[in-house]
Formats: C-alpha cells, structure tokens, sequence
C-alpha cells in the first residue's frame, strides 16, 4: 500500500523533472524507463515481484541478524576479543604483564585430563614478547612423588622471593614466579579417595630467573592478578559458580633481605646461626613475608639455588608433596613422640612430616650439599621445636638417632 | 512537517522504529538472559527462582508422575523479627519391586530468627550448624554449613532488642517412603557453596523485609572451603589432639571426623557405634558473631576448680568461655552423661587454645 502510494509521488516528482529516456521500448512504463535498471522500483514492478524481493531481503537481513547475535555471543568474527590462555586473559591483562606492550604472541596447549585421569589436568600456554620476554603458563597437579631434595618445582615456586596470595588460598607470587592450587570442591582435588594426591595448580614463569634478592612489586602483582585470573577461568570452565577476588590488596610487602642476628637464624627466635654457614660477605638471607601456607627461609641463593633452606609447609594439601619422601631415610629416622610425625635426617638435608591439629605439616632443612651434616643435625630439632611452636603445633622434641 | 511527511509514510516511520526498538530489546534480553515475563516462581521472599541452579529449584525436579513443588513462607517484619519459609517436593513412582508406590519427599526451609533461648538447646543447636563436618563460609561471612544445612549470623544492626544475634538457617529433609521403609536421600541444594549461596540471597531478603539490610548486600561469590579429611575409624589418639587418647580396644567401634581447623572455628566429633553414636561433640568458637551466640549461656564463674574464664558444666553439655588474645573464645562439649568426659573436654581446651596461642583454660595445661 505504501509502496503504491510512494510510486504515484515519485511519478509525480519524475514528470516534473526530467524529460529525456525517450529511446522507448514500449512495454516498459515511462517513468521508469527514465530510471537506471537497478532501482528498486523497476525492480520490482509488480506485487508478486515485490513479495519475493521482500521476503529475500527480510531472510538475508535475518540471517545477517541472527549470524551477527550468534558472533556477538560466542565471541568470534568482528566481535573476537583476542583472549590468551585458554581464553582466561584479555588483552589488558596480557598487556599488564608485559609493561602494556600489546603485541605479545600466544601459543598454548588446551587443559585437558589423560583418559583415566591418573595424572590430573595439565596444559601449557606460551606468552611471548618479540623482545624476547616469554612467560610460560602450566596447569598441572604436583606429583607427590617427587623428592623435595633439588626438585626444582618446590625451589623455585616455593622459594622465598614468593609472597602468600593471602585469605587462605594455596598459592604465591613474586616478580617472576607465581603459582595458585585449584580450590578444592567444585573441581581439584576432592575429598576421599584423592585425599593423598598433590593440588592442581597453574603456575607462570617469565622466561629467566632473577637472582636479585629485591621484588619488583609491580610486577609481582600482575602475575599474582593473572594467575588468580587464570584459575577463576579454568574453574568457570568446569562449571563452577564461586570466583576468587583480587588478591593483591590483601598481600604483604615482598620480602627484604634480613638482618639476621645470630641466635635468631632466619628470624627463628632461638635457633642459633651456625658458623659455617655465616654471610661470607655476599649472599643474603631472605624470609617469606605474610601468613602461611608456606614459609621459607633461603640462604646464599646462587643461580636460583639456597646453599640452606629452612622451610614450614603448613597446608595440609601442600605438604602431602614431602608425604612420601618422609618415609625414607629409614635408617636415620628421628624419634617423636608416637603419634606425632615421622621423619629421618641424612648429611644434606633432615625431613620431618608432623600430625598436627590442622593436618600434615612439613618441616624441612635442606642444604645443598652433605658436607655439613653436623649443622644439619643441630639445626633440624631446635627449628622444628620452635616451628612447630609458631604454627601451634608445640610442643614438638625430634631427636636424632647416633651418626654413623 | 505535515507536508514532508504524509500520514502513510508517517506510519511506516513509527512501525519501522518500533520494529527496531522491539528487535534491539529483544537482542539485549537474548544476549543477558533476562526475560521480563517469564512466569518463572519464586521462593522464600523472592529469594529463590524456579530453574535458577539447583535441582531442587528446577523442572528436571517435576519431571515424575504427581510431583508438584509447594512452599510457604512467612516474612519477617520490622515488629517481628521472625520468618520463615519452605520449599517442599513431592513425588509418587510405582515401586517396581513390589508393585506398591514410592513417595519421594524433600523439602528445605529457611528460618529467620534469633538463636533458641534456653542455653541447653542452644548449645545442641550451635553445634549441630557449627560442628562435625561444616565449613566456614565464604568472605568472611559469619557463618557454617555441611551442605545439607547452613547457619549464618547477621549483622549487629539485626540483633534482639536484648542484644541477641539474630541468624539465618537453612535445613534440609529428603527420603523416599517404600511401603515397608523409609530411606534418606539428597534434598538437590547443589553442594556447599549452592547452599552459600542460597543461605545468603535468603538472608539479603529477610533483612530488606526486618528493615535491618546493610547498605551493601551480604556476598558469597569466593570458593567454599571443602572438609579436607574424611571419618577415621582406625586410631588412638582422636583428631590428632593430644589427651583424646584411646585405647585400642575401646575405639574399635569408633570413629572420628576433624572438622574446621581455623583460628575461628574447630571442632571434633567422635562417634561410637561405627559412627551412628555420640561418644562426643567438641568444638572452640572465636568468630566474634558466632561466639556472640554463646553469650548469656556461659555462666557466671568458673564452671569448676583450676578452670579459667566463667563455664557450665550441664548434664549434656560443657562450655566455658575464656579471654583468648583479645577476644572471647568458648568451648564446648556436647555429650550424653553416661560416661565421665571432663578429662577429653580439658584436653580439647588446652590443645586448643594453646594451637590458637592463648594461656590454658582447663587446669594443668601449659602454654607455649
């Protein structure tokens, strides 16, 4: 009815206007022989015509509609927000571990459990700056199978660098490390039958370890946002409702080097500092600030590596790690009261694994090499005792078997 | 304007932009999932929505033959600071065992109020919601739950005109009733952080009725923390506490379940019977709301000699409350009388407070 309406207008304007288009061919109405053969209203010149057109028009503008509604929530085509590590960060959040540097590659390897789930998810996202930085992305469930001498898992993502995410989460940061455990309930690790397996975590390192003993705070709390980031993703992903806030308010300072007296070796009041292991002039010692679940005293770090780590595990689900491991040594093993722990100490490092109130806690003293096996033995009571006092898990007396 | 535009193409402007209009509503509802008319039900003051999470709220739970979902509810009022509400499930299936018919039956209520009065059923309620294998709640908010039930503390502005705190809880039923038994099952709240949640949507809606609602709504959007540790039937030594020893033979038929190990909140049931009896339920409250429950139950002076802080010692329950570090802590027992449980009850205390880092409470303990 419109379209009627609107042709005897526009016959009534074209009649006014323009003259010429007289090279006739009779079928074909006048006034639309003055009009190109693309109009739309020689196009359509009948009712019928104009139905089909309509209708096609209508379909490919629904089609356009809904393929764009489609694009718009599944985030691809035009509305693609270029999101790294399995979709977890934006590019802001990538930008913000690259000091805003926005053309960062990403490469990854999807999330995804082996058939029987023997080992836990894992997965790998590759961050990589065309300067050079890369940052390495894992998820994967620590194996408590491994040994806390010299694995390089614990020595750098439990080293003292690393700071307490805080508010009860199993996880740290530093500048260049930092790592967070999957929450139990909704997915990681479940209760029951895999009550004695490691925590899932994801963990990120930049490319290179840095041996200065300060923290870049800046830098320590965009990795702390991304891993939270990441870990929120991952746990959206399996359905999962809850989501972890920001952690970075609630964090402590970084750590500072330590003006260590010598009856309070690594700040612990009571545990007198060994000669041999006095600062020769270089090196440092420098302790985990904030509460829990881990704190680590590292001494002399050299290329990534303490000369002497003290360190306290105090959540449960983290020191399953030294579970196995507390096991052996059997013939040194310390003696405890019976139902308190076990343990053993050998010439480079002395292990115990106590039955506290709040479940297992790993006390361990590792040095990097055996040729102080004395100092080890000094130190592994006393640290325990005082310890074990700290975290209220006294009074805790180890005693050693005879050396030899 | 009326020459520009005639009444025909006027017409289609207004149809075209409503068409439009229509369209890009329709769009945003699409893409936010939000519906203005969706004939959708709600329960327990609003709070709850007809398929918005857990089973018990969605249509999967109506699928059977006669199952229809009801619920009641009374809201609260700034005069009366008391309500509640139930959702419940019924259901008939033909047994096709033997031919009679199952009745399944669920249903979940929500009660706003303040905490029983007379102190002997208010420790059994503080440790029924507290103890055994609940978990704190989410964000700092005052509160428990196991999953099946829950218990939230609100905030001061919501207290008795007589100082006392007014709560929130949630509790459970589910069974299937056979013909010749009855047998318990899972009521669908989804979990313990589904029952956070549902606990403190609940919770936001009674406050706006007893007009006490803090100017931000409470929240429980961070992970609810899980039981670590399952029962243990095999042991000596209960809860890894030192002096709730055991003999061997006497644990036999035993079993204990570590609960909550924070600075807040702790507990430790022992069971006899393979689990199915109370042989002890003792638990340590230092959140100052949860504590704040205690308050007026805990006596006047020392519940016996040696002991510090004021306590009760009931035929039932113990419980003493003592300075910890700056706050009140209370510890409790609950227990039938039948057998002497002074000597467990003051093991608890002392290895408890001396975890927690504050002076002995029972008599003989030492402090770090």
């Amino acid at each position: 009815m419109n379209d009627s309406e609107n042709e005897d207008r526009n016959e009534n304007s074209s009649d006014n206007s323009s003259d010429n288009g007289s090279e006739s061919s009779a079928r074909v109405p006048l006034h639309e022989r003055r009009r190109p053969w693309w109009h739309w209203q020689r196009v359509a010149r009948s009712r019928p015509r104009l139905a089909v057109i309509m209708t096609v028009t209508g379909a490919l503008l629904g089609a356009l509609l809904g393929g764009a509604g489609v694009a718009w929530r599944a985030g691809v085509g035009p509305f693609a927000d270029d999101r790294a590590c399995w979709g977890a960060l934006a590019q802001d959040d990538v930008a913000a571990l690259f000091d805003g540097k926005r053309d960062i590659e990403t490469s990854e390897v999807p999330i995804t459990s082996d058939r029987i789930g023997s080992e836990g998810p894992s997965g790998e996202c590759r961050l990589t700056s065309p300067r050079g930085r890369r940052i390495t992305v894992q998820a994967h469930q620590l194996d408590t199978g491994f040994g806390g001498a010299g694995d390089r898992w614990a020595d750098e993502f439990l080293s003292a660098r690393l700071t307490p995410l805080g508010d009860g989460l199993l996880g740290m940061a530093s500048d260049t490390r930092a790592w967070l455990a999957v929450p139990d309930g909704c997915i990681g690790r479940p209760s029951g039958v895999d009550v004695n397996s490691g925590p899932t975590v994801i963990d990120m390192e930049t490319g290179w370890t840095v041996y200065d003993d300060e923290v870049d705070t800046e830098g320590r709390d965009a990795l702390a946002r991304a891993v939270v980031k990441l870990v929120n993703h991952y746990m959206a992903e399996e359905g999962c409702t809850s989501e972890i806030a920001d952690p970075v308010r609630r964090m402590s300072g970084p750590p500072r080097a330590l003006d260590e007296k010598k009856d309070a070796m690594c700040g612990v009041k009571g545990l007198r500092l060994p000669a041999a292991f006095e600062h020769e002039g270089r090196g440092a010692t420098v302790v985990t600030r904030g509460g829990g679940p881990v704190r680590t005293c590292d001494r002399d770090v050299l290329f990534g590596h303490p000369e002497l780590r003290l360190m306290t595990i105090e959540d449960p689900r983290l020191a399953m790690l030294y579970d196995r491991l507390s096991h052996d040594g059997a013939k040194d093993q310390v003696k405890v009261g019976e139902q308190d722990g076990y343990g053993f100490v050998r010439d480079d490092m002395g292990l115990f694994q106590a039955e506290c109130q709040t479940g297992q806690v790993t006390f361990l003293v590792r040095a990097e090499d055996g040729r102080r096996p004395g100092d080890i033995r000094t130190i592994l009571p006393r640290y325990v005792a005082a310890e074990a006092d700290r975290i209220g898990c006294g009074p805790l007396r180890v005693t050693l078997p005879a050396s030899g | 304007m009326k020459q520009l535009m005639g009444g025909a193409r006027r017409r289609a402007v207004l149809v075209g932009g409503a068409v439009a209009v229509l369209v890009a509503a329709g769009a945003g509802t699409w893409a936010t999932d939000t519906w203005p008319f969706d004939g959708k039900d709600t329960y327990c003051w609003g709070a709850w929505k007809e398929d918005s999470g857990p089973d018990f709220l969605s249509g999967d739970a109506l699928d059977e033959d006669n199952a229809g979902r009801t619920s009641k509810e009374t809201a609260p009022t700034p005069r009366r600071q008391r309500g509640r509400c139930t959702v419940a499930l019924h259901s008939e299936r033909a047994d096709s065992s033997d031919g009679g018919k199952v009745v399944e039956e669920t249903e979940i209520t929500v009660t706003y109020g303040p905490a029983p009065k007379s102190a002997a059923e208010r420790m059994e309620w503080i440790g029924g919601y507290l103890g055994d294998r609940s978990m704190p709640l989410p964000d700092g908010l005052p509160g428990a739950t196991d999953g099946r039930q829950a218990l939230l503390v609100l905030p001061e502005g919501c207290d008795t005109e007589d100082g006392r705190p007014t709560t929130v809880t949630l509790d459970s039923m589910a069974r299937s009733v056979y013909s010749d038994n009855t047998m318990s099952g899972d009521a669908g709240l989804g979990g313990s952080q589904s029952v956070a949640r549902l606990l403190v949507a609940a919770a936001n809606r009674a406050m706006e009725k007893a007009d006490c609602a803090p100017a931000k709504p409470l929240e429980a959007d961070s992970p609810m923390p899980t039981l670590p540790e399952d029962d243990e039937d095999f042991f000596t030594r209960a809860c890894r506490i030192r002096g709730l020893e055991f003999s061997e033979k006497a644990s036999r038929d035993m079993e204990y379940q570590v609960g909550t190990v924070t600075r807040d909140l702790q507990s430790c049931s022992v069971r006899t019977d393979h689990g199915n009896g109370r042989y002890f339920d003792a638990l340590m409250v230092a959140q100052p709301r949860l504590s704040a429950l205690f308050d007026g139950a805990t006596g006047s002076k020392a519940p016996a000699r040696g002991w510090r802080g004021t306590g009760v010692f009931a035929d039932d329950y113990k419980v003493v409350r003592a300075d910890c570090a700056g706050r009140p802590l209370n510890v409790l027992m609950l227990a039938p009388s039948a057998h002497e449980k002074t000597p467990y009850f003051a093991a608890f205390a002392n290895a408890v407070t001396r975890r927690v880092g504050c002076a002995p409470v029972a008599p003989g303990g030492s402090s770090r």
